[in-house]
């Protein structure tokens, strides 16, 4: 729906539904208007998710504490993979909390249009309240998350003196926001061919298993063999989760040139998405 | 208060569906399709076989303040047509305008969730719907009080009856504060009760507060109580445009041949609900093709009971004329029975009805008086005047002696 400007001799047409509308129209001012209906998905997500289930809401501290368990048996003990000298722990935690972020907020954009339709189908509101309203509730997940991992690492580093915090900590959430940006972006575009073919959504369950291979979760980068250096700094996860590690654990040098490169690319590829999904969400649910 | 000026403009509006099942076929189609988007032959150059024309060049206007009515029979363009009005999908051509806050109401309780309770899915569905939170929280014990539920508002929605579900969420739906109202059959659920004070509730808001109200309906009554102008859609196109009395009238008319019988071989894909699927419903004249006053009828409906537990059942059967007065009312006695096929039938003797046109409807009755289904205008006919007759007046001829005594005086 769009809002119009005054016509001559005609009524005050406050709206139009045309055939289609302009690539800038993101609508994310609508958006704003709509923002009580972001916050109720929100909730909706929240309370249905835990609802009926012993632990409830822990499981959002259990689950990186038991992944975080699991690497450090599987990659310290078993594989022996380097960590940079890094206390184990702190190097999976940081790796597990920053992947399932973007994995969730990808997943959950992704799933937009699949898992509404019913919504979609009955009541018109700005489509994007949905994937927006997934990463809100993925980001609150992860700021639980986070929270535990700087209480563990302060009480780490009062007791052992190891590691020094600078204020460039502080510029982290601009990491987040980065990530997420990826994330969305990635997940709008895949929402609308996951729509139309299911075959994408096999594919990307699968690519996604792979890109966590690819991206410095359980490893540091700087195992990876000069030869390759180049193309998995490219990775735009790379610096997000080195740079995170890099601030917090004093593990080498940031890498500004490829910092830039992934902030580009994440904003680009949100860019994208919100361009795609908007051009295509009513067009898609004639197919679902 | 503004000059009742339009607020909705339809122009030349279209649209199309590919029909089809997805299969690498379509890969295809939607990558050469994806090639041929620049340029004009878009339209032209996609196969006519497998696409389907639901609306074709609407245009009307709607002033402030009217109900207006949508009927016509199933697949003719009715909910289509809401969609697109509603912003849900897009027109092929065409544009709309329109000036106010649209609310539709394709479905009741849009967006509720099993899990939450009553208070919570009131706030989600008033979201849902374009509500603010502070509009909600300032209706929040209206919308308790009509609903009749508040002893329930703080228990998941899972664990309410069909009906008190039904009530919560036509609750939120009615306190919308729109200027403008789409309703696409939502009023077919629920009780008899409810229905009415819901509709009343409609009525009052598009009268006292000058609000338009679009309203889809096979509910020939309640379209007929509610709206000021009809508009009757077949195959795409609007064909009629008036007062609903006279639009009613000549859709059943044109309608008449179709229905002296219907059938439907799955449950699945029957009319009904969790509790009644018709199977076939039918008129036939005794012994004779034509249906004249002088012949007797059989109306006879087949239909699966899936009963709600130990309810005792009845089935109604209601003639009605072609302005849609109920002519006679008829039903079963009560009956208990378990999972399986009930035949109805229904014999009206000779020199019953008048000549003229004649709809039926079957309803489905639970208990005493709570009504489970209605098959509305399922059936119609024409009772013929009977040869070497001028006719007669009245609804019903039923030939009661009229004696003479003829005193010697």
């Amino acid at each position: 729906m769009q809002y119009l400007s005054n016509m001559n001799n005609e009524p005050n047409w406050e709206w139009e539904i045309s055939t289609s509308h302009k690539w800038y129209q993101l609508g994310l001012r609508e958006l704003v208007h709509y923002k009580d209906i972001i916050v109720s998905f929100y909730r909706r997500e929240l309370l249905a998710a835990y609802h009926q289930s012993v632990i409830g809401v822990s499981w959002i501290v259990l689950q990186p504490l038991l992944t975080t368990l699991f690497y450090f048996l599987v990659f310290n003990k078993i594989v022996k993979v380097s960590t940079d000298n890094t206390p184990p722990v702190f190097f999976y935690m940081s790796g597990s909390i920053l992947w399932a972020y973007f994995s969730d907020c990808l997943s959950g954009a992704m799933y937009s249009f699949i898992h509404n339709a019913h919504i979609y189908n009955k009541v018109y509101f700005p489509r994007l309240v949905v994937p927006f309203s997934m990463a809100l509730n993925h980001t609150v997940r992860f700021a639980i998350q986070f929270g535990l991992f700087l209480l563990a690492y302060i009480i780490f580093m009062c007791v052992s003196g190891r590691f020094v915090m600078s204020w460039q900590v502080l510029l982290t959430p601009l990491l987040f926001m980065q990530i997420m940006a990826f994330a969305l972006g990635i997940g709008l575009i895949t929402s609308v061919y996951v729509a139309r073919y299911r075959d994408v959504e096999h594919i990307m369950s699968f690519l996604l298993r792979l890109f966590m291979f690819v991206t410095p979760v359980f490893y540091p980068a700087s195992i990876v063999p000069e030869h390759y250096r180049m193309i998995f700094w490219l990775n735009p996860l790379t610096p997000m989760i080195e740079t995170f590690r890099t601030l917090f654990f004093q593990t080498g040098t940031l890498h500004f040139a490829y910092i830039a490169v992934s902030a580009v690319t994440s904003v680009s590829v949100l860019m994208a998405g919100l361009v795609l999904f908007r051009q295509k969400e009513l067009k898609v649910m004639d197919t679902i | 208060m503004l000059m009742p000026g339009p607020v909705i403009k339809v122009e030349n509006v279209s649209k199309r569906y590919r029909l089809g099942i997805l299969n690498s076929g379509s890969l295809k189609q939607d990558i050469a399709a994806a090639f041929r988007r620049k340029g004009a032959l878009q339209d032209s150059a996609i196969p006519a076989a497998n696409e389907l024309w639901a609306l074709r060049d609407i245009n009307f206007t709607i002033n402030q303040g009217e109900a207006v009515g949508f009927i016509g029979r199933n697949g003719a363009g009715k909910s289509t047509l809401m969609k697109i009005l509603s912003h849900i999908t897009q027109p092929t051509t065409g544009n709309i305008k329109g000036i106010g806050r649209l609310a539709s109401l394709l479905e009741v309780g849009t967006g509720f969730h099993p899990e939450l309770t009553g208070r919570e899915n009131i706030f989600l569905n008033g979201h849902i719907l374009g509500m603010k939170k502070k509009e909600i929280l300032r209706k929040f014990d209206e919308i308790v009080d009509f609903s009749g539920i508040e002893r329930f508002i703080d228990t998941p929605v899972k664990r309410y009856s069909s009906g008190m579900y039904v009530r919560l969420a036509f609750s939120v739906a009615a306190h919308l504060d729109h200027d403008i109202l789409i309703v696409d059959e939502a009023l077919a659920v629920g009780d008899t009760d409810f229905q009415i004070r819901c509709l009343q509730k409609m009525r009052s808001v598009t009268q006292q507060e000058n609000k338009t109200v679009l309203f889809v309906s096979h509910n020939m009554q309640a379209i007929r109580d509610l709206c000021g102008r009809l508009m009757c859609l077949y195959d795409g196109y609007i064909i009629e445009d008036g007062a609903p009395a006279k639009v009613i009238g000549n859709y059943l008319q044109r309608e008449k041949m179709q229905y002296l019988s219907q059938q439907f071989d799955k449950p699945g894909e029957a009319p009904g609900n969790d509790e009644v699927r018709i199977k076939q419903v039918s008129v036939e004249a005794v012994g004779k093709k034509i249906i004249d006053a002088e012949t007797p009828l059989t109306i006879a409906c087949e239909y699966w009971q899936f009963p709600d537990g130990d309810s005792e059942y009845m089935v109604g059967v209601h003639i009605y004329d072609w302005s849609w007065i109920c002519v006679a009312d008829m039903h079963s006695e009560g009956y208990k029975r378990g999972e399986g096929l009930i035949s109805a039938v229904c014999t009206i003797p000779a020199g019953f009805l008048n000549q003229g046109v004649y709809y039926i409807s079957f309803d489905f009755i639970k208990g005493k008086d709570k009504k489970v289904w209605s098959f509305d205008a399922c059936l119609s006919f024409e009772v013929q005047q009977s040869p070497g007759y001028k006719g007669w007046n009245g609804y019903v001829r039923p030939g009661f002696p009229v004696n003479l005594s003829f005193n010697k005086s």
